[in-house]
């Protein structure tokens, strides 16, 4: 079979981003982008004059070879087909991150704050680049179909965030990935369990069938479609049972992406705070990453602690696996290939549903700890420096005018070592240790103080910690490897799937999901603090 | 009575296709013949959703299974309605689809003149079937578009 389509699609659409690049490149869309930027520097400037051109001559010298060159059959035809789809997601991406999402922001910045929550409507609703990209998928995909040259594409959106993943690797620290690590195995190994448990129970309770509890439970307790479809020939769940599941977990993930930014943003919840809650609380694994991108689209510190939830959902999976094949072969005594509880081939199940990507992430956090990707005087990808010799800027230091709106709200402060560190600040006019900065930064993420002052405690963070650049183009590529990521993923919704959500495994799914968001909640605003 | 020597039957087992079963075996002529319609529905495709932890062969697994799961359901139901239809004087044939229930009984229609094609009603709200996927097969479309005449068989209650 020939994959490639002769069709001009792909040229059209690297004509496209030539053209939005020559239209920075030349200023004919400057009127457009201080539109978007409401007067401020337009923040996707140096994107917009490069990517474009970039990724238009590539679409264009393939979309020629597309609708012009001989196909023949095998691999690199295979291959090459990938490319329509893959850049017709960038496109949509493009135009979503540098035009839509910005637009929107005008408009709710036109409207007003809301109430008292001192925010905007799109801050509140989380409608950024990359909500509104998972939406325009699903669009897409629903009401105008995927087209067939772009199908092969659409599927390598599952590369683009694997590879997102494996980046992020290079930014952890050693101690912030055992601190995370430790509490994520905590929590989810609690919560995966409960509620794995839970919906057997119930199941049993409800007499629904083991295939319909086992696929459930899996759905309900991992990482959601993923654990769905690893579980189902396992159990031998019907299709029906299947489509149910696949349903109910679907309807109720893209329901949670939406209300879990919202609630994170009302409780004023912080970074580490809302990552764990994403990472805990949403069943589907795609849409944990979506909710945190959208509570912090303009950077990765929540995507950070929610992907090493991600992880770890996902490093459980073939002990849920076979956890459930045990139960499975116990209760209905063999399963259609004969085999037996004793019989199961555990060493198989581990290899085959190894999460092999994994191993990157892990490659990338050993490289980056050898000094690859930063100075090894760099910390977290970032280091700390407050002399001219080490980078700080003495224009930097903070003016009367900021220390005294400073000292007129640190009363609000509760921890005595945040208001220590404060004080230190204002006498000093800049941040003295790394342990200041620590507590500064946690200061900043729980949004206690009025935006002035959470302004210039933020600009004093940033005068200090300065990031290494290959680290900077790590955060650029991975934002980008998700954002594409997700619209592809939105592309593979279909209402369709999600109309099947229904019968008992809705009722289950319902209840056990609530739980398990509410629950999880409380735990991380009860237990877990503003940084690790 | 009028009896019908050409029959589709759209039916995937469901309480309402049986009742469209059993309606279609009453109005057939003797010696009639009744083509069994069954069609997987196409949001099978799009089954494995946003899933992007697995590794290719846990996919792969999973479409395997699926397609032979999908495959053996419709050979059970095409079997069970063989021995319904073959116990009376009707002959029975059987049209398997893939894709959007309305579009695959036109298409179906368009191939070939029937006399009269019989479909089961939707199940009420509330009703449960453990066998029913929400995938409609009598959509505004259809009947828009039919030019045979359709027998909608009641809902059993």
């Amino acid at each position: 079979m020939i994959y490639t389509q002769k069709k001009p699609a792909l040229l059209i659409i690297g004509l496209l981003m030539l053209a939005i690049w020559f239209g920075v490149d030349t200023g004919l869309l400057n009127p457009v982008l201080a539109h978007l930027s409401s007067g401020k520097p337009y923040k996707y400037l140096n994107e917009i004059s490069s990517l474009p051109l970039y990724f238009g001559v590539v679409a264009v010298v393939t979309g020629c070879w597309h609708w012009l060159g001989p196909h023949e059959e095998g691999q690199l035809d295979y291959y090459s087909s990938t490319i329509a789809g893959g850049m017709l997601i960038l496109l949509i991406t493009m135009l979503i991150r540098w035009f839509i999402a910005p637009q929107i922001e005008v408009i709710s910045v036109d409207l007003g704050l809301i109430g008292n929550t001192g925010k905007y409507i799109h801050e509140l609703l989380g409608l950024n680049y990359v909500v509104l990209g998972i939406v325009a998928g699903i669009i897409i995909a629903n009401v105008f179909k995927v087209p067939d040259w772009a199908r092969n594409g659409v599927r390598l959106s599952r590369l683009g965030l694997k590879t997102g993943v494996i980046l992020l690797g290079a930014l952890y620290s050693a101690a912030e990935l055992k601190n995370l690590g430790g509490l994520s195995i905590i929590m989810i190994g609690f919560f995966v369990l409960g509620s794995v448990g839970i919906v057997l129970w119930i199941g049993s309770r409800r007499n629904i069938s083991n295939s319909m509890g086992g696929v459930l439970s899996a759905g309900m307790g991992v990482c959601g479609v993923s654990a769905t479809v690893a579980v189902a020939p396992v159990v031998q769940a019907k299709p029906v049972e299947i489509a149910y599941t696949i349903g109910t977990i679907l309807l109720w993930g893209v329901g949670c992406m939406f209300a879990f930014p919202i609630i994170g943003h009302l409780l004023d919840m912080s970074y580490v705070q809302f990552g764990a809650w994403a990472g805990t609380g949403i069943l589907n694994s795609a849409q944990v990453v979506g909710a945190a991108l959208a509570f912090q689209p303009d950077g990765i510190e929540t995507l950070m602690v929610a992907e090493i939830f991600n992880i770890t959902r996902v490093l459980i999976l073939p002990v849920i696996v076979l956890w459930l094949a045990i139960w499975y072969v116990k209760r209905e005594g063999t399963t259609s290939s004969g085999t037996t509880s004793s019989g199961i081939n555990v060493g198989q199940v581990i290899i085959t549903k190894f999460p092999v990507f994994v191993l990157g992430f892990i490659l990338m956090f050993a490289l980056s700890t050898t000094g690859m990707f930063a100075p090894a005087s760099h910390y977290q990808g970032k280091y700390f420096g407050n002399t001219p010799a080490q980078g700080f800027k003495q224009e930097n230091l903070l003016n009367a005018e900021q220390t005294e709106q400073l000292r007129a709200e640190i009363i609000v402060i509760d921890e005595n070592e945040d208001r220590v560190a404060v004080n230190r600040l204002i006498k000093n006019g800049k941040i003295m240790t790394i342990e200041d900065d620590n507590a500064i930064r946690s200061i900043i993420n729980a949004g206690t103080l009025s935006d002035e002052a959470t302004a210039i405690l933020s600009a004093a963070h940033d005068a200090v910690r300065h990031t290494a650049r290959k680290i900077e183009a790590f955060r650029q590529w991975i934002t980008w490897l998700f954002a594409f990521g997700l619209v592809g993923l939105g592309m593979q919704i279909t209402v369709s799937s999600m109309k099947q959500a229904g019968g008992e495994p809705a009722i289950i799914g319902g209840i056990v999901g609530f739980i398990k968001a509410a629950l999880s909640l409380i735990v991380v605003i009860l237990l877990i603090g503003d940084t690790v | 009575m009028l009896l019908f020597r050409h029959i589709l039957l759209a039916s995937h087992g469901t309480l309402g296709a049986i009742a469209a079963e059993d309606m279609a075996l009453q109005i057939c002529a003797d010696n009639g013949m009744i083509d069994h319609l069954i069609v997987v529905p196409e949001f099978w495709q799009g089954m494995t959703g946003d899933d992007w932890l697995n590794n290719g062969v846990t996919r792969d697994q999973f479409q395997s299974y699926l397609q032979t799961e999908l495959g053996r359901e419709i050979d059970q139901q095409c079997q069970r309605l063989h021995r319904k239809i073959s116990a009376s004087a009707c002959t029975y044939s059987s049209l398997i689809q893939f894709g959007r229930p309305d579009q695959a009984l036109l298409q179906c229609t368009k191939k070939q003149r029937y006399d009269l094609v019989v479909l089961g009603s939707p199940r009420p709200r509330r009703m449960p079937d453990l066998m029913a996927l929400r995938s409609t097969m009598l959509t505004k479309q259809l009947v828009t578009a039919m030019q045979t005449a359709i027998l909608v068989a009641p809902y059993p209650k």
